[in-house]
């Protein structure tokens, strides 16, 4: 299978990244802002939320119904999201509706309306989300992990908090945008049905003269860290923990990504076989692998009723460090299995090629081929894996428990 | 692309979408059959069996099931549903052969009872896990009040007393009289060898004895009753309005999809202009569940409890502006364009395309290629949408609120 990239940096610091794909009628984008939470003023969290979903209500000279009809009409689909270092758009249409798509997507980067009449309803729906996050604890559980977590404001809460968001103003925010709305460190992907003369061609005359300078990313502070018990009257213990693994421009990544695979990979694998399985102790037990540009973890969850999270703890806790000692050949050339036919699977998405691209880009400043990461999955051997989990080790654990009771974090320390 | 299928001597249907130049491929065995099939006293035994046919057969024990899955690399999940349990796994063609040969020896499980048991607290955990989800609290709850007395009321899990009181021999009794050759299907789709695809389904499959799977299908025109379930642990107020709609069966099925897109897709809509855009609800969507001989609009609202009922109240409200004024040729005809490039994009996948293909046979017997789903879909004339929107009667409504309000 042969991939061909095509990629192009722009003088205003803007990269383009892209794929081509035969066969599909598809074409996805996302673009990729400097704006994430990382980025929020102090005592102001939330804003770059605000923000993603006031930027969608005018732009251009449209109002907000003139916005929406016109990307309706070309069938786009489009999210935003908010991660820590950017604000994403993302989009998927046919193919031949991206170049009109584009052009949507210039005006609500350079010439969003954010009118103080729809600055009161944005903020609104900022504020219903972080309400409606106490009605999905494991969710909950997950997001103020990361917080304790990385480095502080790096896995901050992307909905900030009420008091946060109480003092965010329409003027305010305006001026947040201005300052981090900006091309410079900016990455536009395109994975699917295109033509790459044309795409740069468009991306040129629409964001090439866009001008803004860099965001200032603050410092950053060491994370809260530690255990933490939020009471709740639920059904089940939700039950969270991270500990540090190697981010993935690091030379032991596959290493790192394939002791996650061995873990938590398929039904086979490490956690579902014995704390399901083996003790039907759960319905959900899981590991992944997250990363920032400097900081990454392994983030573990698992669900318990009550009378058994104690001892779902103690069993996860333990699986996750045995691997170190007693990986087999056999785990390993099965969880090379997975990964690789997992990436060839998901290539058939193009929004799934889009945001692969992208990622790399930030991540890696080039793009990597199938074939060379299944090169480079292929060449870890277990001594490798073995030599990663003892250099970082399921230890140091941040935890948090959002359940009736706390639970006995001795195994933690063992 | 081309279009395969025969049926086996024991009446197992085995059909395919065959598309060379995808990467994968994806197979599932279409079971016709789910909770609006049980009895109350085995009511949640149809997911349970679910589970239970990934512990193993006569040839293979539990985890080397699993063991196999993964040694394929598969990317692999089973679901139940009121009306079907579906059964899947997408490889790459290499792995085509032994995946079949390991998903079609599934479907006749051994149900030994040590697996039994330990999976049983699994589905009790499977079953608090959504008691700490109050918008799926909520749908199941609206289910049982639109059906009230009709099959569909039944929800999918069962209760922990119905679960706790099931025995191994009453799965194994209701597996004898459901999972008929007849009653379910093979399907497969992507980059297939078909000859291959056929011969392994033969070995596998072709000893399945078969006998009469029924099912009896009765109208529903919905309860029309309006409920608040007050819980006061539960922080926002989720609110499920439901009507009926045209059955799978029925031709104004693209119809009701384009009504259910106009009035409440989750951009654009009539909903998202009426309490999303003001922001007096984060969540405002409906969407068209088709059912065998019956089907449903169904609408998600979450709101601040105190804003709660004037939700509601708008949302009858869009229902009643739609069909009493229509809708213009611009809202038809973004509904058309959003429709067929979602479902372009799923149709990229081959297990996108699985569900799509699977559910078009088990509900007509028809195959349809994507290209002729999305000229049909173009073809719907605003006064066919219309039809629907007056013969269906989008106010008579059945309503569930689930959060801290008493009343709604």
């Amino acid at each position: 299978m042969s991939q061909v990239f095509h990629t192009k940096e722009f003088a205003n610091g803007l990269t383009l990244v892209s794929e081509p794909i035969a066969d599909v009628a598809s074409s996805a984008i996302t673009i990729s802002l400097p704006a994430g939470v990382r980025f929020d003023p102090e005592g102001r969290a939330g804003s770059a939320s605000v923000l993603a979903e006031w930027s969608f209500r005018g732009a251009g000279g449209r109002d907000t119904r003139g916005l929406n009809d016109a990307l309706d009409a070309l069938g786009c689909q489009h999210h935003e999201n908010v991660s820590s270092r950017h604000i994403v758009f993302s989009a998927t249409q046919l193919g031949r509706n991206l170049p009109a798509v584009l052009e949507i997507f210039a005006d609500i980067l350079r010439r969003p309306a954010l009118d103080d009449k729809t600055f009161a309803p944005s903020l609104d729906l900022i504020r219903q989300d972080l309400d409606a996050l106490e009605d999905e604890p494991s969710r909950k559980a997950m997001m103020q992990l990361r917080e304790k977590f990385y480095p502080h404001p790096l896995g901050r809460g992307i909905y900030g908090s009420a008091e946060s968001l109480a003092v965010l103003s329409a003027e305010g925010l305006r001026q947040h945008a201005a300052a981090c709305m900006s091309p410079a460190g900016a990455i536009v992907s395109v994975a699917g049905d295109f033509d790459w003369d044309r795409l740069d061609g468009l991306v040129g005359e629409h964001l090439g003269d866009w001008s803004v300078s860099a965001p200032t990313a603050g410092e950053t502070r060491p994370p809260a860290r530690g255990i933490t018990h939020i009471p709740k009257d639920s059904a089940q213990a939700h039950i969270a923990l991270a500990h540090a693994t190697v981010t993935v421009s690091h030379e032991q990544y596959y290493a790192a990504r394939l002791a996650a695979t061995v873990l938590s990979g398929g039904m086979s694998s490490r956690l579902f076989t014995e704390v399901r399985e083996k003790r039907g102790l759960v319905y959900h037990v899981s590991t992944s692998y997250h990363s920032l540009k400097d900081h990454a973890g392994m983030f573990t969850y698992a669900g318990a009723a009550p009378a058994k999270a104690q001892e779902t703890l103690e069993v996860t806790v333990g699986e996750l460090r045995r691997v170190s000692e007693d990986l087999t050949e056999a785990e390993l050339d099965k969880a090379k299995t997975q990964l690789k036919s997992s990436l060839v699977m998901r290539g058939e998405s193009t929004a799934a090629r889009a945001g692969a691209i992208s990622a790399d880009w930030y991540h890696l400043k080039r793009l990597r081929s199938l074939a060379e990461i299944a090169r480079d999955v292929d060449a870890v051997k277990v001594e490798d894996v073995k030599a990663h989990l003892q250099q970082w080790p399921a230890r140091d654990f941040v935890m948090l428990v959002i359940g009736p009771e706390p639970l006995d974090t001795s195994c933690l320390t063992l | 692309m081309e279009f395969k299928n025969t049926t086996l001597s024991n009446g197992l249907t085995v059909i395919a979408e065959v598309n060379p130049s995808a990467k994968s491929m994806a197979a599932g065995f279409f079971a016709k059959t789910g909770s609006r099939d049980e009895t109350d006293e085995i009511a949640g035994v149809s997911h349970f069996l679910e589970h239970m046919m990934f512990k193993g057969t006569d040839r293979r024990g539990a985890l080397e099931v699993n063991l196999e899955f993964d040694e394929l690399g598969a990317s692999y999940n089973a679901f139940t549903s009121e009306e079907n349990t579906v059964y899947f796994a997408g490889v790459l063609p290499e792995f085509q052969t032994a995946m079949l040969d390991l998903l079609g020896d599934l479907l006749r499980p051994a149900l030994r009872q040590e697996d039994f048991d330990m999976e049983k607290g699994v589905i009790l955990d499977e079953i608090a896990r959504y008691e700490d989800q109050p918008t799926f609290k909520m749908y199941e709850r609206l289910m049982a009040s639109h059906f009230r007395g009709h099959p569909l009321s039944r929800n999918v899990l069962g209760t922990p007393d119905s679960i706790n009181a099931l025995k191994r021999d009453d799965m194994q009794q209701y597996f004898d009289r459901r999972y008929s050759p007849g009653n379910v299907t093979l399907i497969g789709v992507g980059n297939i060898d078909w000859d291959a695809f056929v011969a392994k389904a033969g070995d596998t499959c072709s000893h399945w004895k078969p006998f009469d799977a029924d099912r009896t299908l009765s109208p529903c025109g919905g309860s029309g009753l309006r409920i608040a379930v007050t819980d006061r642990k539960v922080n926002r107020e989720h609110i499920g309005i439901m009507s009926p709609a045209p059955a799978a069966q029925d031709d104004s099925r693209f119809a009701a999809q384009l009504l259910s897109t106009i009035v409440g897709d989750s951009t654009g809509s009539r909903l998202y202009y009426a309490l999303i855009d003001p922001a007096i609800a984060d969540e405002a969507h409906t969407a068209y569940d088709m059912l065998d001989g019956t089907g449903g609009f169904l609408t998600f609202i979450s709101t601040d409890p105190q804003r709660a009922s004037q939700a509601l109240e708008i949302a009858l409200d869009e229902f009643k502006k739609i069909m009493d004024a229509g809708f213009s040729d611009a809202e038809l005809q973004a509904a058309k364009n959003k429709i067929a490039s979602a479902a372009t994009l799923k149709g990229e996948l081959p297990m996108g395309r699985l569900t799509a293909v699977g559910f078009d046979w088990v509900y007509r017997k028809e195959y349809m290629p994507l290209a002729r789903q999305i000229e049909t879909l173009f073809s719907v004339t605003a006064d066919e949408v219309m039809t629907v929107a007056r013969e269906f009667d989008l106010t008579k409504v059945t309503v569930l609120a689930l959060g801290p309000l008493e009343e709604i």
